[in-house]
């Protein structure tokens, strides 16, 4: 038992330095993909609501296929639950407001 | 290690995507607080009421398990057939 205490810094060191190179790869992901829009992607943020407003309006959503419709589903889906991620974080528990 | 396969690109992710995420991720963080607060300050006024009909209460309820133990005891003692002098 003391032997395994003693070697436990030695065994985390060596736990974070393979991580890294998985660390890196994620964050080379994250940076492009998760990043928050920059300013100068906002004018594209609205254009991109008058275009789901005109489809809608306009009736195409009756002519998508239906690999489009679940893809849509599935991203919008996943847009949805950070706001639940965002409500686990506000209300410091994952489950449940402890009060 | 280092000869792993060639990873693919990043995807480039569309603005409404992100915006919408990080949006509705605040917003989330957000209302998580404000609900938090408010019910939170709900329990304690309860906490509070419920503190002083317990106070009002224990004498009665103290009394009242005495004599319940008291009754058992008593009970137990005429099965045992011993005599309680008290």
């Amino acid at each position: 038992m003391a032997a395994m205490a003693s070697k436990a810094p030695a065994l985390l060191k060596s736990a974070l330095d393979g991580a890294q190179p998985k660390f890196q790869t994620f964050l080379r992901y994250a940076k492009v993909e998760l990043a928050p829009p920059t300013p100068g992607e906002l004018g594209q943020v609205s254009q991109g609501i008058q275009r789901l407003l005109s489809g809608f309006r306009t009736g195409r959503w009756k002519q998508l296929t239906v690999k489009e419709a679940t893809l849509n589903t599935l991203v919008f889906t996943e847009v949805v639950c950070w706001f639940f991620i965002g409500e686990c974080i506000g209300k410091r528990s994952i489950v449940g407001y402890k009060v | 290690m280092s000869t792993a396969v060639e990873l693919p690109a990043p995807v480039r992710v569309s603005p409404l995507i992100k915006f919408g995420r990080w949006s509705l991720l605040t917003v989330g963080i957000l209302y998580g607080m404000s609900r938090h607060r408010s019910l939170a300050k709900k329990e304690a006024a309860l906490r509070e009421v419920e503190a002083k009909k317990q106070a009002e209460l224990a004498p009665k309820l103290a009394a009242e398990k005495a004599r319940l133990s008291k009754q058992e005891l008593d009970d137990l003692a005429r099965a045992a057939g011993v005599t309680v002098t008290n």
